[in-house]
């Protein structure tokens, strides 16, 4: 008999998924360890985290917790450079290091019949750096030529202007990486200092995922990291951001552009906020999924653009809400249009059972997906350490999602979107897009690459 | 070892299955033996817009309904395209694997009839809002596309890059869409591979009700294409609206899974990786007149390619970047490599697989592709062989026979004065 094709197989019972079992040990001088096992591949995943970031940076010094991160793997113990990228590659391992608003980082990927020789590499690279003078001007130029880069990216430019547009100049407001006036003022001793300030055992964790055994990965690290010294701890900067009294559109003329890039958006919330679970699935319903509805109606109802999206930006002080779009010149005004009446009616609470239940489902039923790697769980860990979150938070994480009701829905976007106040940036081509912007009755300013006002006759 | 299983349906349709229950989830994948070589001049773009329209619905499966299904059970999906194949796949919690196999079936047997004017125009113009997006709008966009101009004569068909041109996107007629679709979207010209959390008996039986009364088709065109070597350096300077100048080169080699494609995919780790890499080491660490360096070998079956391409620093002449280059492969010829070198080399091959056997999907992927240009799934258990056996010898082999000028093309992107 012919299988029925014209309604949906129903699925059969599902099989349980449990995240892997997580070791914990805090060494006395305050190193938090946690270990996951994973023997899907020969594979190890080791992660330091370092709980400061660049939202220690100022306007002074903006770059640097970056600048000392990418340091790291400038020499580390007896190594230099060029050796401890030899030693890495002989034991089948990646090294990456880096720094984002919240914390700094190591990583180590490596094949686990290398993990305990690899331990103590990862082991130099974070205890005993080296950060050379020679180091720094050579990364210096790269980081200078990178911003340099970054003039010519239509997306990396709109997002520059949108952060400083809404938090000004410290941190939040800059690029991670710093601008081009500071990147050239740091100085290997300002460097050091960060370095020395912020990279404490009692500031740090370490994570390792994979193909080991928890009990000799737990002895190997403290083997390894026991001895890192503590220090005081320096309090969090605060992070602020400018009110926005009304909407107002800032073009940035980009002559050749055949797009426009656009950033429609303003203040979002903490990691921490109560509110995390309904407005991460109101941003699904929104804009954070394939079938959101920014996405269905700027690409798969209009063409406009290749994609649309939004996102919350969850870090540990409030960071931007944002709508992100490329889409052609001509339609540059109706998608802003679009945007903002997307934004009037997920306030209305008008919401489909259809939509809500398929959103739910999606977020509930992907997780086993997105963490199948020991990496993937590696960062599943760090993002765990680094925000605080309860040990049974990804056991309960299904049944967090599942209680969330519409009415939960309508009351985070009335709270947190706000359509007659955001900030609308748009990288684009000035002479065929600013005169229809007009007509959509919110000001218009004239911004330089730099975010300098211009005045135009 | 991977556990694999494989086998034919009646009408060709080409099966892999491999049980894997370390977690409650399926990997579905499609890989249609169908890319932008199959399309001429004129057309070009084709068999990616193609991969769009088939997440436009189908008979039973309404418009965007294949996302929301996928999704809606937590699922995640996507299609890509290249030169010599279309992919399509969907990871799925395990207890939906009939969901899944009922979409991928219904766009296979029963798009045609869903077939609207109206979903192709739309579909068109995201399409070329992909192209602006990807390469027009953004600095180097073209490189990849010029550098195909230069390599290949105008009907040969990696000429052009799998986005197409915006004038051919325009051109798409319904009409070509159902030729495309009846030539090459067919059981037999399709390889479904399968990984994860199920039973073998449970899959083969579903496989058989979904795919096992889909009809196959005649006689595939043939793929009769020739690349004549140029016997010189096609070279081109293009000024544009970048920062800083930046060369691309493309060095021909023999297709992918070939001895002299695995001993240049080990070559071009030695070349630009990591900072003990040559390039990196000469130009980016030591003389530091490079801002970046990059090479690899590309996945192709009918011909195989290496791409380079470096960004100089602000201040420096393209020329001395190529000198230097040319200067490091120069010495990589003469005086061959280190076995460390090849060990970091094989490592990293090694490590860059476990990461591809390490996720169903990937996996999945991977079978898939071994099936396609290899006819042989179990393959895969075989891939590195090669890898651990490399030579020195072998790589200095490849660096003196093929990345020599007459055997290259270049663009040199530098900024509009």
């Amino acid at each position: 008999m012919p299988i029925d094709r014209t309604t949906a197989p129903s699925p059969t019972a599902p099989r349980p998924y449990h995240f892997p079992h997580i070791t914990r040990k805090t060494l006395p001088n305050g190193l938090r360890l946690l270990i996951a096992e994973n023997h899907n591949a020969p594979l190890v995943s080791l992660r330091a985290l370092v709980r400061s970031g660049a939202d220690h940076d100022t306007e002074q010094t903006a770059g640097l917790a970056s600048l000392t991160a990418d340091l790291l793997d400038e020499g580390a113990g007896s190594r230099d450079a060029i050796q401890l990228a030899e030693e890495v590659g002989i034991l089948g391992g990646a090294l990456g290091t880096g720094a984002d608003w919240d914390a700094s980082y190591i990583s180590l990927d490596v094949l686990s019949r290398n993990f305990e020789p690899s331990s103590a590499i990862f082991g130099d690279v974070t205890v005993r750096p080296t950060l050379p003078a020679d180091g720094l001007e050579r990364v210096r130029a790269e980081r200078l030529t990178e911003i340099l880069q970054q003039r010519d990216e239509p997306a990396a430019i709109a997002g520059k202007r949108f952060a400083n547009l809404l938090y000004g100049t410290g941190a939040y407001g800059n690029s991670v990486i710093g601008n081009a006036d500071s990147v050239a003022r740091h100085t290997i001793d300002d460097v050091r200092r960060f370095y020395k300030q912020h990279y404490l055992p009692n500031n740090s964790a370490i994570v390792v995922s994979g193909d080991v055994d928890s009990t000799g990965a737990l002895e190997l690290i403290e083997r390894v990291l026991g001895a890192w010294e503590p220090g005081p701890e320096l309090p969090r900067p605060t992070v602020s951001h400018r009110p926005i009294d009304a909407s107002r559109i800032y073009v940035i003329d980009r002559p050749q552009a055949v797009q426009s890039e656009i950033r429609v958006g303003h203040i979002g919330v903490a990691r921490s906020s109560e509110d995390y679970f309904p407005l991460s699935v109101m941003n699904a319903i929104f804009g954070g999924v394939f079938n959101s509805r920014i996405n269905l109606n700027l690409r798969e109802r209009h063409g406009y653009t290749y994609g649309a999206r939004s996102q919350f930006a969850f870090r540990r002080q409030p960071g931007p809400f944002v709508i992100a779009a490329p889409v052609r010149n001509e339609v540059t005004r109706e998608s802003v249009s679009e945007m903002i009446a997307e934004l009037r009616r997920i306030r209305t609470g008008d919401i489909e059972d259809g939509e809500m239940d398929d959103t739910k489902n999606y977020l509930m039923g992907v997780f086993p997906a997105t963490v199948q790697t020991a990496s993937d769980i590696a960062g599943r860990l760090v993002d765990m350490e680094l925000y605080g979150l309860p040990e049974d938070y990804f056991d309960r994480y299904r049944e967090t999602i599942a209680a969330i009701t519409k009415d939960d829905i309508a009351r985070v976007a009335q709270k947190y979107l706000d359509p007659d106040r955001v900030l609308i940036v748009i990288v684009g081509n000035a002479s065929q897009i600013r005169e229809p912007l007009g007509t959509l009755g919110i000001p218009i300013h004239d911004l330089d690459i730099d975010g300098n006002r211009l005045v135009v006759g | 070892m991977l556990a694999l299983e494989q086998y034919r349906l009646d009408n060709g349709l080409r099966v892999v299955l491999n049980e894997d229950h370390s977690a409650p989830l399926v990997a579905i994948n499609l890989w249609y033996h169908v890319g932008s070589k199959n399309e001429r001049p004129g057309r070009t773009g084709f068999a990616h817009l193609f991969e769009h329209m088939l997440f436009s619905g189908s008979e039973h499966v309404g418009n965007n309904e294949h996302f929301r299904h996928v999704q809606s059970v937590g699922g995640v999906l996507n299609g890509t395209t290249f030169f010599d194949r279309t992919n399509y796949f969907e990871t799925l919690p395990s207890n939906y694997l009939a969901l899944g196999l009922w979409l991928e079936s219904d766009r296979l047997g029963f798009f045609l009839p869903a077939l609207t004017k109206e979903k192709l125009d739309i579909q068109r113009e995201v399409v070329k809002e992909e192209r602006r997006q990807r390469y027009d709008n953004v600095p180097y966009g073209t490189a990849f596309e010029r550098l195909l101009r230069l390599a290949y004569p105008a009907d040969y068909p990696y000429h052009w890059p799998t986005i197409g041109s915006m004038e051919d996107l325009g051109a798409a007629s319904l009409d070509d869409i159902r030729e495309f679709f009846s030539a090459w979207y067919r059981p037999d010209n399709c390889t479904l591979t399968i990984v994860g959390d199920f039973s073998s008996a449970e899959a083969k039986t579903l496989v058989e009700q979904y795919f096992g009364d889909l009809p196959s088709g005649g006689s595939f065109p043939p793929f009769t294409a020739q690349r004549a070597p140029l016997g010189y350096e096609n070279r081109e300077t293009f000024a544009s609206h970048v920062q800083l100048p930046r060369l691309y080169r493309l060095y021909h080699l023999p297709k992918m899974g070939d001895p002299e494609w695995i001993h240049a995919d080990l070559l071009t780790t030695i070349l630009a990786t990591d900072k003990a890499s040559r390039l990196d080491r000469a130009l980016v660490h030591e003389k530091q007149i490079a801002q970046d360096v990059a090479t690899y070998v590309l996945p192709t079956e009918a011909t195989g390619m290496i791409m380079l391409q470096a960004t100089a620093r602000e201040g420096v002449q393209i020329e001395e970047i190529e000198a230097a280059i040319d200067e490091e492969i120069a010495r990589l010829s003469l005086d061959g490599i280190t076995e460390d070198e090849l060990t970091r080399a094989k490592n990293r091959a090694e490590i860059e697989f476990a990461h591809q056997i390490e996720t169903f999907d990937a996996r999945a992927d991977l079978l898939g592709m071994m099936s396609t240009y290899f006819g042989d799934p179990t393959m895969v258990d075989r891939w590195l062989d090669p890898y651990r056996a490399a030579t020195s010898d072998d790589l200095a082999h490849v660096a003196r026979n093929f990345l020599i000028p007459e055997n290259r093309v270049t663009s040199l992107f530098v900024p509009e004065s």
